[in-house]
C-alpha cells in the first residue's frame, strides 16, 4: 500500500504536529489536527466513505507531496486552526466535539469568510481527488469513485503515483 | 567538439531542424531543459498530470513575473509563484507538442499580408509578413506527410489553396454528435468543417494508430498517434538530445554566435560551440534568453542593438464557450451517441474567417467545437457551486452525480488575432531570478480592443449553433486573458533589421549564425492555433540552413 510506504512522512507531518488554540485571547490547548481535518471531510462528503474511499489518508499524501507549496500546506493547517476557534467562540468546544448539526452550522459560518470559502473548496478539492483519482494513489478503492459516476478512465493507467 | 548545428529547445519550432540537418548528414546537438519521455511512460494519471502538473517546472524554482496594464492605465504586478499564475506549458524532449490537442489549422493568404489587406489598426503594430502562404505552403504540406495530419478536406468560403487534394491520413472516428452539429449548421446556413488534427487514426509511419482512450490534450499519447515533435521528429532522427540542460547565456563576438552556456541537472555549467546556433525555447523564453545575453558587442542582449528582442508579444486572442446537452431532451439512442467516450468531436466553423460590420471589413478567425475535456476530477470540481453558492454533503452528491451521469458538456474555443502591441512584450526582471540564478522573464501584458470585439462577435456565433442543436445554459466568456499555450511573437521576422530581429530566412539580423525557429518570428499570429505553422516554418527554415551548410 501507498501510505504504508509513507512512513517517514509521520516524522515531518503538518499533521503529527498539535495546533495550538486560543480562545479569545487566552491560550486554549493542543489539539491533533488530523481528527479534525477527518471529521470535516466526513462532514463534506460523506459519500466517500460511504463507498469506501480513503480521503484522509490521501490528505496525508498531498501534506508531503513534492509539488504542493508550503503556502498550501500551511494554509490547510491554519485552516484547522481557525475553524476550532471560530468553534469556540460559538459553542465552546473544538469541532470534534460538536454535534453533527453544530459541525454543519460552523461550515456554513465559515464559508460566509474568504478564508473559510477558500479553505473548505480546497477541502472538497482534495476530497475530489481522492474519490475519482486512479486508484494507484490508494484512496479511490478499486475504482469506487469511478464506478459511482460511470466514469471510464483512461489508458494506459499509471503504475505508479506521482509524489 | 564543434557541432554543425546546436539547437536550443527540442518543441516543434526545434524538432524540425534537428530532424532535416541530422537526416542530412550533418552533426546535429539539442540542448533540452526538459526531461526525455517515450510511449512508454505517459499514462492517464490526471492527478500527476493535470493536478500536480508533473510536466511543467514548479513555479518556486522557474516562475515569470507578469505586469498586468489594468484599466485605469496602472501596472499591477504578479510574481508567478506568489500568484500562481503560470505560463510553462511542457518541459520535456518535444516540449508542449506532446502535450497539444493537435487542432491543426493552416494560415490563410490573407493572414500573411493583415496591413494590406485590412489596413491599419490604431494602437497596433499590424505589419505583413515578409513571405507568402504561397512560400510556405509547400512545408504545411511536409508536415502532413512527416507529422502526420489526419482528416477530410472541406471546402469552404475561406478554404486555403492545397498543392494536395487530401490529407495523407484518414479521419478519426467520430462522435455520433457531430451529426447535430452538422444539421443545425446546414439549418443556419453555416459550413461545418471537419477539423484536422495531428493525430493517426491507423499505424503509419512507424508510429500506433489513436487508441481513443478519451484523453488527449494535456497528456502525452501512449500510442504515438499524436505527432509530438518527439514522437514524429526526434525519436526519428540520429540528433543527439542533451536533456536537463539549461542553457542560460550566450556568447557571441560581433558577427557571431561562439557558444551556448547550459547548468545540468547539477548545476555544472557547460560550453557547447557550433557553427549555427538555432534558438527555440519557445516565444517568451527565447527572447528572455537573448535579452539575458548582454555583452559588450550587444549591450541590450543578443540581436537586440535595435531594441526589438520581446516586442509584440502575441497569443492568440478570442475565449472560449460551451453549452449542456440533457438526457431528458434526447431519445436513448441519443442519450447513447452523446455519452460514448473515446470518439472525436472534430468540427470547427471558419464562416466569419473575414467579415462585415457597420460597412467595414474585419479579419475574424476559427471556431473550434469539442467535448469538453474527459478528466473526471475537474469535471467534478465543477459542480461545488450551486446559483454562485459552495455546496456540500449529500447535496453536492446528488448534483455531481446527476450532473456527470445523465448530460454532457459541448465546448468551442475561438481563435482570432491578438493584435501586436507596444504595451504586450517580453522584458526581464532585475529582481526576481530562477533556480539557475538568472533574471525570470516578465511578460508585459495588454490586449487591444479590437481583440475582444472580433472575439465576441465570433463567439455569439458559435452559441447559434448550440442553441439550434438543443444544448441547455450555454455561456460564452471573451477576455483577454492569454492562453499560456498559445504564444508567439517577440523576435519578429521582417526586412528591415530596425523594426525587426530576424530576416526572412528567420537568421538574426545581426548575427550570421543565429537563426530563431519557434514561434518567436511570427509578426502576427492568423486565428488559428499556431503549431502546425510552427513546424512548416521550422522545415522551411531547415532547407534553407541546409542551402547555406551545403554551398
Amino acid at each position: 500500500m501507498i501510505f504504508n510506504k509513507r512512513r517517514v512522512f509521520l516524522k515531518s507531518s503538518f499533521l503529527t504536529t498539535a495546533v495550538i488554540l486560543f480562545s479569545g485571547s487566552k491560550l486554549f490547548g493542543a489539539i491533533s489536527p488530523l481528527e479534525t481535518l477527518s471529521l470535516v471531510q466526513e462532514d463534506l462528503f460523506p459519500h466517500a466513505k460511504e463507498i469506501g474511499i480513503k480521503s484522509a489518508e490521501y490528505l496525508l499524501l498531498i501534506l508531503d507531496h513534492s509539488r504542493i507549496t508550503d503556502e498550501e500546506k500551511a494554509f490547510i493547517r491554519n485552516g484547522v486552526q481557525w475553524l476550532n476557534e471560530e468553534s469556540l467562540a460559538r459553542f465552546k468546544k473544538i469541532y470534534t466535539k460538536l454535534s453533527p448539526a453544530q459541525r454543519q452550522e460552523m461550515l456554513e459560518t465559515i464559508s460566509t469568510e474568504n478564508w473559510g470559502a477558500r479553505w473548505i473548496e480546497s477541502m472538497l478539492t482534495y476530497i475530489l481527488e481522492a474519490t475519482l483519482g486512479d486508484p494507484i494513489y490508494g484512496a479511490n478503492t478499486k475504482g469506487a469513485g469511478w464506478k459511482w459516476l460511470h466514469h471510464t478512465s483512461g489508458f494506459p493507467r499509471p503504475t505508479k503515483a506521482y509524489l | 567538439m564543434k557541432y554543425d548545428v546546436c539547437i536550443i529547445g527540442s518543441g516543434a519550432g526545434g524538432a524540425p531542424i534537428a530532424y532535416e540537418l541530422s537526416n542530412a548528414g550533418f552533426n546535429v546537438v539539442v540542448l533540452e531543459k526538459g526531461k526525455e519521455y517515450k510511449e512508454e511512460d505517459f499514462t492517464k494519471d490526471e492527478v500527476g498530470v493535470c493536478r500536480r502538473e508533473m510536466f511543467t517546472p514548479p513555479l518556486k524554482e522557474e516562475q515569470h513575473v507578469i505586469n498586468e496594464r489594468v484599466e485605469d492605465g496602472g501596472i499591477t504586478r504578479h510574481v508567478g509563484s506568489e500568484s500562481g499564475w503560470n505560463f510553462w506549458n511542457g518541459s520535456m524532449v518535444g516540449g508542449s507538442s506532446n502535450l497539444m490537442s493537435g487542432y491543426f489549422h493552416r494560415m490563410k493568404p490573407n493572414d500573411f499580408k493583415l496591413e494590406s489587406v485590412y489596413g491599419k489598426i490604431e494602437g497596433a503594430n499590424v505589419v505583413d509578413w515578409p513571405i507568402s502562404y504561397e512560400d510556405l505552403e509547400p512545408y504545411y504540406e511536409k508536415v502532413e506527410r512527416v507529422v502526420g495530419v489526419s482528416g477530410r478536406v472541406t471546402k469552404h468560403k475561406f478554404s486555403e489553396p492545397r498543392s494536395t487534394p487530401n490529407f495523407p491520413h484518414a479521419k478519426l472516428a467520430e462522435s455520433g454528435v457531430t451529426k447535430w452539429f452538422d444539421l443545425a449548421c446546414g439549418n443556419l446556413g453555416f459550413e461545418s468543417i471537419a477539423t484536422p488534427r495531428a493525430i493517426l487514426p491507423l499505424n503509419a509511419l512507424n508510429r500506433n494508430g489513436c487508441s481513443y482512450s478519451n484523453f488527449c490534450g494535456s497528456y502525452g499519447c501512449a500510442t504515438g498517434a499524436k505527432g509530438s515533435a518527439r514522437a514524429a521528429l526526434l525519436q526519428r532522427c540520429k540528433a543527439k538530445i542533451i536533456t536537463e540542460a539549461f542553457v542560460y547565456r550566450l556568447e557571441s563576438d560581433a558577427t557571431k554566435i561562439t557558444s551556448a552556456h547550459y547548468y545540468d541537472k547539477e548545476g555544472i555549467s557547460h560550453a557547447i560551440t557550433a557553427k549555427i546556433f538555432v534558438l527555440a525555447a519557445q516565444a517568451i523564453e527565447s527572447s528572455r534568453l537573448l535579452l539575458n545575453s548582454k555583452n559588450r558587442y550587444f549591450k541590450n542582449g543578443i540581436a537586440n542593438n535595435s531594441n526589438q528582442v520581446g516586442k509584440n508579444l502575441i497569443f492568440s486572442a478570442g475565449g472560449a464557450g460551451e453549452g449542456r446537452f440533457y438526457h431528458e431532451h434526447l431519445t436513448p439512442q441519443e442519450q447513447k451517441d452523446l455519452m460514448q467516450p473515446g470518439l472525436f468531436f472534430n468540427r470547427s466553423l471558419q464562416d466569419w474567417y473575414e467579415y462585415e460590420e457597420g460597412g467595414k471589413k474585419y479579419k475574424g478567425g476559427t471556431i473550434d467545437f469539442l467535448f469538453e475535456h474527459a478528466n473526471i476530477i475537474s469535471r467534478a470540481r465543477r459542480e461545488l457551486y450551486k446559483d454562485g453558492k459552495l455546496i456540500w454533503g449529500e447535496a453536492l452528491a446528488k448534483k455531481m452525480y446527476q450532473s456527470l451521469t445523465t448530460s454532457r458538456v459541448l465546448t468551442f474555443e475561438v481563435f482570432n488575432d491578438w493584435l501586436p502591441t507596444d504595451g504586450c512584450f517580453v522584458s526581464v526582471d532585475s529582481e526576481v531570478k530562477d533556480k539557475f540564478h538568472m533574471p525570470v522573464g516578465v511578460i508585459n501584458l495588454w490586449g487591444h480592443p479590437h481583440d475582444l470585439k472580433v472575439g465576441e462577435h465570433l463567439a455569439k456565433q458559435a452559441a447559434k449553433v448550440l442553441e439550434k442543436m438543443g444544448a441547455q445554459d450555454i455561456s460564452m466568456s471573451i477576455s483577454s486573458s492569454p492562453p499560456p499555450n498559445l504564444v508567439a511573437g517577440g523576435c519578429r521576422f521582417g526586412d528591415d533589421p530596425k523594426t525587426s530581429v530576424l530576416d526572412r530566412e528567420c537568421r538574426a539580423h545581426e548575427l550570421e549564425n543565429l537563426y530563431v525557429s519557434d514561434a518567436s518570428f511570427m509578426p502576427t499570429g492568423g486565428s488559428v492555433p499556431y503549431t502546425w505553422t510552427i513546424y512548416a516554418n521550422a522545415f522551411r527554415v531547415a532547407d534553407s540552413i541546409l542551402k547555406r551548410i551545403k554551398s
